[in-house]
C-alpha cells in the first residue's frame, strides 16, 4: 500500500547534534567513573568513523532488509481515522523481528562491537524487550551475551527471561535498590567499568554517556526517514502531527528526527502518566522532574529535594524509568518538540480500542501514543494528517493484560 | 610518612556514630577523612558501600544533616565530602561550596564527574580555597594522564584496578605511576580494594592509600555494638597506617 524506500539509510548530521563532549545545551555529557572515559572516547572515535560511511550502513541495511523485515509499513488506519475524522497512519515497528524498534539499534551496535573487536556484549533491560533484542543479535553474530535485569522484573517477565536464555544469553537478576530497570542499568555500568576492555555495552535507549544518545538517535532515525518517504509517496505532503511514546525516548527520537527540520510538523512525545501526574506514581520525568545526573548523563529526572532518585511507575515496563534521553530534555526546553502524558487507564483503553478497531494489538508502551489521539481535542485534529509510531506489539503484555482486563472479557 | 585516607558513609549506622568515628579515626592516625554523601544510585561503588548508602537513606539521612555534622568533624580531622554529582548539582554546587567553606572542609571527591565535566567546578573550588580531587584510572591513555595530572592538586586518586570499590582485583600500576610523576609532584594515593592485607603492597611507589569498603564492612556488622565498631575501625586504621609505613 505504501512505497518501500529502496535506498540505504545513512544518518546525516542533525542541527541538534551535541557538541564534541556530547552536550545538547546543558544536557547530555559524560558523567561516568574515570575508568570508563577511555572506552567512551574510543567508542566515540569509532562511531564517528562509521557514522557516514556507506559501507558500514550497507552491512546494517542487509540485516534490516533480510533479517528484521525493514522497511516497516506505514499503514493507513482506516477505521480509527473514520471515527476521529482525521487521517491516521501507523508506523508499524511492531512488525519488526522480535516485535519492536529495539532490534534496529541492537543490529547496528552489534556490528559496531564486532568492528571494535569485542567478543562480549552486555545490556540492561526492564520488560525484557531490549534484552531479547540484544540476545538475538548475540546469537546472530556469535557474541557472548549477559543481560542485567532487576529481580522484580525477572519475576514479572518470566517469559522474556526464558526467551533470552533460549537465545543463549546469561540473565543476571539485580538485587540492589528498587530491583527494577534503574538498578539493572546501575549494575550493567558496574560490570562495564570492570570489563570495558573486552566488553561492549549495548544501552537500550537514547540515554547514557556520550556518544550513546547521539549514536542511538542516528540509528533509530531510520524510522522517521522511512516514514517521511512513505507519507510523501501516498499523501504528497508532510504530516501535521507525529506522535510517539517516551520512556528513555528512542522510538520517539527515531521517528521525530527527520521531521524536526519541518516547521509545519508537530512532534509530540507521550510520557507515562501512571496513576496521574499529581500522584507520586508516574514516569513523567519531563513534566514533573528536574535537571540532574543519572546513568552518565545530565537530563530531567524524577528526584526528591536532596537529589535522591525516585522510583517511576507505569503500567508499561518500558516507560517505567525515572529519567529520559538528554536530547528530549533539550528539545523540550527549546520548544522544538511538544510533550504530554497519558495515564495507565487511558493507555489500557487505547490498547483495547486499537485491537478491536484495526486488529492491531499494540504494546502497552505504544498504547500511550495511540491514547493521545483520544486525549486531544477532536476539533483540533479534524481533517489532519497524523502519524503514530507503533513502537512494539502487545504479545509481551498478554499475561498482564489478561489479568487486568479479566472482568471486561469474561464470558 | 605515607598517608592514610579513610572513607565512611555519613549517617550510618547513625549520625552520632559518624562523629565518633571521625574522632576515633583521627586518633588512630588517619590523615584525611572522606565523608560519604549517601546517594540512591552509587554506580562506582561495590555492594558493601552501596548497601551502607541505602541503609543510611532508609534511616532518613538528609543533606542538611551532612552540613550540620561536618561542622563538628572538620575541626577534628582534614575532611572531604565524597559523593555523586547529582547530590551536589541538585542542591546547588554553590550551596555545597559555601557550606563546605563554612565548616572548614578541604575538598570534594566526586567519582562520576570526570575531568572534562569538572572544569567549571574545579575553578570554583580553587577560588574558594578547596580542591576537587582528580581521578586517574589504569585504563587511561598517556595523553589523558598528562592532561589530568598537570592540574591536579592536594592528591591524585589513583584507581587501583578497572572495577568498582571493594573488590579484590589487582593490576600493575608501575607504568601509570611513573607516567604521573613526569607531570606533577602532587601526591598519589591509591584507592579501591585496599584493606589490612593489601595495604602494604598497594602503597608501593605511591604516597598514600584510601580505605573504604574494609571499614564500612565493620559498620555493617550487626553483631557489633556502637563501641565495638569504633574500636574495630580504630584498630584496623592503626594497623593499615603501620603497614603502609613499614
Amino acid at each position: 500500500m505504501t512505497k518501500k524506500p529502496n535506498d540505504i539509510y545513512i544518518p546525516k548530521p542533525s542541527p541538534h547534534d551535541p557538541d564534541e563532549l556530547g552536550h545538547f545545551g546543558i544536557f547530555g555529557g559524560r558523567y561516568v567513573p574515570e575508568t570508563l572515559m577511555t572506552a567512551l572516547e574510543q567508542l566515540n572515535k569509532d562511531y564517528q568513523s562509521v557514522r557516514f560511511d556507506p559501507r558500514f550502513w550497507k552491512e546494517v541495511d542487509y540485516y534490516y532488509k533480510n533479517y528484521v523485515g525493514r522497511p516497516s509499513p506505514l499503514y493507513f488506519a482506516q477505521n480509527i481515522s473514520k471515527e476521529l475524522g482525521a487521517k491516521v497512519y501507523l508506523k508499524r515497528e511492531d512488525l519488526n523481528h522480535t516485535g519492536a524498534h529495539k532490534i534496529n539499534h541492537t543490529i547496528a551496535q552489534a556490528l559496531l562491537a564486532k568492528r571494535l573487536g569485542k567478543k562480549k556484549i552486555i545490556a540492561e533491560t526492564g520488560a525484557g524487550q531490549h534484552g531479547v533484542a540484544t540476545a538475538t543479535v548475540a546469537a546472530l553474530f556469535n557474541l557472548e551475551c549477559e543481560i542485567f535485569m532487576g529481580e522484580k522484573d525477572v519475576a514479572r517477565q518470566e517469559l522474556n527471561v526464558f526467551r533470552m536464555k533460549l537465545l543463549g544469553a546469561k540473565v543476571h537478576p539485580v538485587t540492589s535498590g528498587s530491583r527494577t530497570l534503574k538498578d539493572a542499568m546501575n549494575d550493567a555500568i558496574r560490570h562495564w567499568v570492570t570489563h570495558a576492555r573486552d566488553t561492549y555495552y549495548i544501552i537500550g535507549t537514547v540515554a547514557g554517556p556520550h556518544p550513546y544518545p547521539m549514536m542511538i538517535r542516528d540509528i533509530q532515525s531510520i524510522i522517521g526517514w522511512e516514514a517521511k518517504a512513505q507519507i510523501l509517496e501516498v499523501e504528497q505532503r508532510l504530516p501535521d502531527k507525529v506522535i510517539a511514546c517516551i520512556g528513555g525516548g528512542s522510538n520517539a527520537i527515531g521517528i521525530f528526527n527527520h521531521f524536526l527540520e519541518d516547521k509545519e510538523v508537530e512532534c509530540i512525545g507521550i510520557e507515562a502518566g501512571g496513576l496521574g501526574i499529581d500522584t507520586d506514581k508516574h514516569g513523567a520525568s519531563l513534566e514533573k522532574g528536574s535537571p540532574g545526573v543519572l546513568h552518565g548523563q545530565m537530563s530531567y529526572l524524577l528526584q526528591d529535594e536532596d537529589g535522591q532518585i525516585l522510583e517511576a511507575h507505569s503500567i508499561s515496563a518500558g516507560l517505567d524509568y525515572p529519567g529520559i534521553g538528554p536530547e528530549h530534555a533539550y528539545l523540550k526546553e527549546q520548544g522544538i518538540a511538544k510533550y504530554d502524558n497519558i495515564t495507565d487507564a487511558e493507555a489500557l483503553d487505547a490498547f483495547v480500542w486499537l485491537s478491536q478497531s484495526e486488529g492491531i494489538i499494540p504494546a502497552f508502551e505504544s498504547s500511550h501514543a495511540v491514547a493521545y489521539l483520544k486525549k486531544i481535542d477532536k476539533s483540533s485534529i479534524k481533517g489532519k494528517l497524523i502519524i503514530v509510531n507503533i513502537s512494539g506489539r502487545g504479545d509481551k503484555d498478554m499475561m498482564q493484560a489478561k489479568d487486568i482486563l479479566k472482568d471486561q472479557f469474561k464470558d | 610518612m605515607k598517608n592514610l585516607v579513610a572513607y565512611i558513609t555519613t549517617g550510618f549506622p547513625s549520625l552520632e556514630f559518624t562523629v565518633d568515628a571521625a574522632h576515633t579515626l583521627h586518633e588512630a592516625g588517619v590523615d584525611s577523612l572522606e565523608l560519604g554523601v549517601p546517594f540512591s544510585d552509587p554506580v562506582a561503588d561495590g555492594p558493601i558501600i552501596e548497601h551502607a548508602n541505602l541503609l543510611s537513606l532508609q534511616n532518613g539521612f538528609k543533606i542538611d544533616q551532612l552540613f550540620s555534622i561536618s561542622k563538628q568533624i572538620a575541626p577534628v580531622i582534614d575532611t572531604l565530602w565524597m559523593g555523586y554529582f547529582n547530590s551536589f548539582y541538585h542542591k546547588g554546587f554553590d550551596t555545597f561550596v559555601a557550606e563546605a567553606k563554612r565548616s572548614g572542609l578541604s575538598g570534594f571527591i566526586i567519582p562520576d564527574l570526570p575531568y572534562e565535566e569538572a572544569v567549571p567546578y574545579q575553578k570554583q573550588m580553587r577560588n574558594a580555597g578547596m580542591t576537587l580531587i582528580d581521578f586517574i584510572a589504569p585504563t587511561d591513555t598517556p595523553e589523558r594522564i598528562a592532561m589530568i595530572a598537570k592540574n591536579a592538586k592536594k592528591f591524585i586518586y589513583l584507581v587501583a584496578y578497572a572495577g568498582i570499590t571493594g573488590s579484590g582485583k589487582a593490576e600493575s600500576l608501575d607504568d601509570i605511576i611513573s607516567g604521573i610523576r613526569t607531570h606533577t609532584d602532587t601526591p598519589i594515593y591509591v584507592g579501591f580494594g585496599v584493606d589490612e592485607n593489601t595495604a602494604k603492597d598497594k602503597v608501593k611507589g605511591v604516597d598514600g592509600v584510601i580505605v573504604g569498603s574494609a571499614l564500612v564492612k565493620v559498620l555493617l556488622d550487626t553483631h557489633l555494638s556502637h563501641k565495638e565498631k569504633l574500636n574495630k575501625i580504630g584498630s584496623l586504621a592503626r594497623e593499615i597506617k603501620e603497614k603502609i609505613n613499614e
